[in-house]
């Protein structure tokens, strides 16, 4: 064969572009480590996402240290959760799957990306160092109102974030004269443990009660109200853990059944 | 060849064979494509994508097995 | 030449009508075809280009899929295809120097393509209609985009048309060959003339990709759709389109290289400068072209990372092929610009016939083509992929590619070849001019813009990308500005398209002349007798080409196959592990990764 000089330069020229691109793919795999998404997050039919023990119930999970879990379900057209907040320092890692067709999960302007496909599990573990406010969105379509598929990710500063969640029981009305409890419920979604205080301000009265929920679990702090310090009528009251608040109205009302109240529903 | 391929076109100055042309203009105009390639190769893969953090990582080990 | 028609007038022309008459008819009809699809796509083009972009709406954005589909469907596969077997057929019987062996099957397969895209267009376009009218039990309806991603459903007559479509392609392939067979009876001794080289080796990898679209259609989409099977898996169908996914891009730019390598340097007063290394590539095209299509499934779950390094690898080296056309083309130009008095280094340049339409539609096509490979080479590239997957930067790299360096080279080529098949003069080569000009201007903006965009995460397929959540912030520029250079891109280009058109409905409805050029091609510097005989073994390298398949793909189907089961979910289908033991398969991926 006839090739000429130049051009046997140039095939020469040629296999090192190709081997150097492939090189340099091969050090971002080893160097910073970069993984492509694969098959380890595994299969599941779609049909049982939600008798799945990860995707029952979508959401953040602490696994321990900085290490958190995040389950999300893709379908048209959303996705659930469809705000996400982790921590800045952590390693968190995603399982997405899709209850109908194809969509995407990716994160905007990050190299956080993946297909969600029915049947399948995508499974990425991503470091998020810094703390920053991203957007979510579907680049694959997925039906006549794929452009509305959004979301959020919020990475919020490492002091400021938690997983406490804060509910609270309590009755609308007591008789004058009864007592009355306020229980508040609080959870902890962290592994380790959480030491905090609960405090319920009812009339002019604080009360504190000092908590400590163990990790992964919750505890519940139970208030005894007497009406006969409050008075009869309506009373504001509010339960406080860190910075999560519950408040709502409680009525004290006369035992023949006549209100004394006029206004207020209950709701604060 | 049939005739019809190797017809000299009017236009034509010279006519040159394989022997006697050396494309010397190719050359350097595909020398400054390597060039162009390898810069943007490196900025596409260095400051556009490495820099756009944070990146899906995990386990090296399943690429070096290979390379 | 073999046959002339001896009328009195005409005996001194030799175009291709002069010498193939029957043939010319056919092609004219398959180019026709394919111009319509190009009009009709493009000014999609163009409704999508302002849509996205805010600058003007008046499509529901629901129906935008619809267009989106259309879009997809009409330019890369209609317009491509019906002008690739015009091309192919001219190719054939220009370098045999003889007539298909019988002009009406050619006619046939071309009829049979017609239909199957008769019957895809009205599933598509239906949607648009309010309530679409119920066949076979479902109503007509086809928003599903070109690659037809299960569970999307489309209306069987859409899976019905894509069939007919690639099988009257195939039987195209199944003429060509015939129509060698014949001529290497007359001819035992000869070599295989390069563009029928060309168009055997491409129809070859034709056969070994659309194996796999056809599989998906006629065992899974088709079933499905007409309601006989009740689910599928929809990452095993995604894969088979994607086997055929990449090896059809590379079905779409083959003619335009056969263009670049056999008549760019005709137009440039020149020779091919090697015959022996053009059949080269064309073998390592039909070698690469289908074990690779997993590099479009870099992001998806349910493949292992290390079939996703070896489908990147094979891209890499099928970067080879083409990074050496771009030398052999342009040495090629260049022997043509010395050859009519170019001097200096790179003054030759200026020695190029640029006013001819032809050579320089062709020579910017190319000159764009340089500019794809290099987003192709990041698409390439396994893990940037997290950059670039499904942006607007993949769209921006396309229409480089098919949508210039292919639809480009082959509008070029009409002003050459519709002379060739109607025995009229062009209209008017002024305006032809323009018109390739434009296209490279539009495109430059368009392309460029759709590029930047990607990179901070513009998604592609979609018909409002402003977010109520969030905004792009685009490292340089602003999204407006981005926009706006979509939005201009696609008026010029449509400005350019409707140029086009013009001068193909001027030139066919124009008189007869008698100064159309012989049809003819280029010669070659270095000729085939420069190339060992074991280049044009076809049988040896389909053979290799079907082992490289089967090595790339039985793993990474097995393991769908495996864990998703043949026929997904809803099904307990046949799962693969009644014939194969999953430990083998196992213990094999172990060894792979
Ligand atoms: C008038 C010229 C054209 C204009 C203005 C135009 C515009 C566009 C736009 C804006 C999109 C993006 C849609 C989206 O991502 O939401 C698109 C997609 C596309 N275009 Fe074009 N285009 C033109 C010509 C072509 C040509 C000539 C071809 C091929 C030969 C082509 C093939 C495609 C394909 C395959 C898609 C992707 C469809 C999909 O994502 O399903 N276009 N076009
Ligand atoms: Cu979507
Ligand atoms: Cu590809």
């Amino acid at each position: 064969m006839n090739i000429h000089t130049y051009e046997k330069v140039w095939l020469v020229a040629a296999m090192v572009l190709i081997v150097g691109f492939i090189a340099t793919i091969t050090y971002g795999a080893v160097g910073p480590g970069i993984a492509m998404i694969d098959d380890e997050g595994g299969d599941i039919n779609p049909d049982e996402i939600n008798d799945d023990e990860r995707f029952a119930e979508p959401g953040v999970e602490h696994v321990g240290g900085n290490e958190y879990e995040v389950a999300v379900v893709a379908q048209a057209w959303s996705y659930t959760p469809s705000q996400i907040e982790v921590p800045a320092n952590s390693e968190v890692t995603f399982y997405v799957t899709s209850r109908d067709v194809t969509h995407s999960f990716s994160v905007v302007g990050t190299n956080v990306n993946t297909m969600v496909i029915p049947g399948q599990v995508s499974e990425m573990t991503v470091k998020f160092d810094e703390p920053g406010e991203y957007g979510i969105l579907c680049n694959e379509y997925c039906g006549e109102y794929h452009h509305t598929m959004e979301g959020k990710l919020n990475v919020v500063p490492e002091d400021e974030f938690d997983m406490t969640e804060l509910s609270v029981e309590a009755d609308d009305e007591v008789e004058s004269g009864n007592e009355t409890t306020i229980t508040a419920n609080v959870e902890n979604g962290m592994q380790e443990d959480l030491e905090t205080t609960v405090s319920l301000e009812i009339g002019d009265e604080t009360r504190e009660e000092a908590v400590t929920v163990p990790g992964d679990g919750s505890e519940e702090v139970a208030f005894t109200v007497d009406s006969a310090d409050l008075g009869e009528g309506d009373h504001d009251w509010t339960v406080t853990v860190d910075d999560y608040e519950e408040s709502g109205t409680l009525s004290v009302v006369t035992p023949d059944g006549n209100e004394s109240a006029d206004g207020g529903d209950g709701d604060a | 060849m049939s005739s019809k391929t190797e017809q000299r076109e009017p236009e034509h100055v010279q006519t040159l064979g394989h022997e006697e042309y050396d494309p010397i203009g190719t050359a350097i105009l595909i020398g400054i494509y390597f060039l162009i390639l390898v810069l943007l190769w490196i900025f596409m893969y260095f400051v556009e994508f490495l820099g756009n953090g944070p990146t899906v990582v995990g386990m090296a080990l399943t690429v070096v097995g290979l390379a | 030449m073999a046959t002339s028609p001896p009328t009195e007038v005409t005996a001194m022309r030799n175009a291709y009508v002069d010498q193939f008459p029957d043939e010319a008819r056919v092609i004219k009809a398959a180019f026709w075809s394919s111009f319509i699809a190009l009009a009709i796509g493009g000014t999609l083009g163009l409704v999508q280009a302002l849509h996205r972009t805010d600058v003007f709406r008046f499509i529901q954005s629901p129906d935008y899929y619809t267009v989106l589909t259309a879009h997809g469907v009409l330019l890369a596969i209609t317009f491509t295809i019906f002008f690739l077997v015009g091309t192919f057929t001219w190719a054939v019987t220009t370098s045999l120097d003889r007539g298909v062996v019988d002009v009406r099957f050619t006619w046939a397969w071309y009829i049979m393509m017609v239909i199957g895209t008769v019957l895809v267009a009205i599933a598509i376009f239906s949607g648009f209609l309010e309530s679409a009218p119920s066949v076979l039990g479902s109503e007509l309806n086809a928003d599903v985009l070109f690659t037809f991603y299960a569970p999307l459903e489309a209306h069987p007559i859409f899976y019905i048309g894509l069939v007919l479509f690639v099988v009257g392609s195939w039987l195209a392939g199944v003429d060509w060959f015939r129509t060698w067979l014949a001529w290497r009876s007359e001819n035992p001794d000869e070599r295989i003339p390069l563009p029928t080289f060309m168009v055997l080796t491409t129809t070859l990898f034709w056969y070994i990709c659309t194996f796999g679209v056809a599989l998906s259609i006629l065992v899974f989409l088709l079933p499905w759709s007409l309601g006989i099977t009740e689910s599928v898996n929809p990452l095993l169908t995604r894969t088979l389109f994607w086997y055929f996914g990449h090896a059809v891009v590379y079905f779409w730019l083959m003619p335009a290289y056969m263009m670049w390598y056999i008549m760019l340097p005709k137009f440039s007063g020149g020779k091919l400068f090697s015959d022996p290394l053009a059949r080269v590539v064309f073998v390592l095209f039909l070698l690469l072209s289908t074990p690779l299509g997993i590099h479009h499934q870099y992001l998806d779950p349910g493949i292992a990372e290390g079939y996703k390094f070896i489908a990147m690898t094979n891209t890499m080296f099928l970067l080879l092929p083409s990074l050496l056309t771009a030398f052999t083309v342009v040495a090629s130009m260049e022997h043509g610009a010395r050859q009519r008095g170019g001097e200096g280094y790179l003054g030759w340049l200026k020695a190029l016939p640029w006013r001819n339409p032809i050579f320089t539609g062709m020579a910017l096509a190319g000159l764009m083509f340089a500019a794809a490979g290099f987003s192709g080479m990041i698409n390439a590239g396994m893990n940037i992929n997290y950059l670039v997957h499904n942006t607007w930067w993949v769209v921006g790299h396309f229409h480089l590619t098919v949508g210039t360096a292919v639809a480009l080279t082959f509008m070029a080529a009409s002003y050459w070849f519709i002379p060739q098949l109607t025995g009229k003069e062009l209209w008017n080569r002024s305006v032809a001019l323009g018109q390739v000009l434009l296209w490279f201007i539009g495109m430059t903006f368009m392309s460029n813009a759709m590029h930047r965009s990607g990179l901070f995460g513009m998604p592609r397929r979609t018909a409002e990308p402003q977010y109520q959540g969030f905004d792009f912030e685009p490292a340089v520029g602003t999204v407006g500005e981005i926009n706006m250079q979509v939005a201009l891109g696609g008026v010029i280009l449509t400005l350019s398209l409707a140029l086009f058109l013009l001068n193909m409905i001027m030139t066919s409805i124009g008189d007869d002349s008698e100064s159309i050029p012989d049809n003819t091609y280029a010669g070659t510097l270095s000729g085939a007798e420069d190339s060992p005989r074991i280049l044009d073994n076809l049988k040896l390298w389909t053979a290799i080409a079907v082992v490289l398949v089967i090595i790339a793909y039985t793993l990474p189907l097995a393991s769908i196959i495996d864990a998703g089961g043949l026929f997904g979910p809803g099904i307990e289908g046949v799962r693969l592990s009644t014939w194969v033991d999953p430990a083998v398969i196992e213990s094999l991926g172990e060894v792979i990764r």
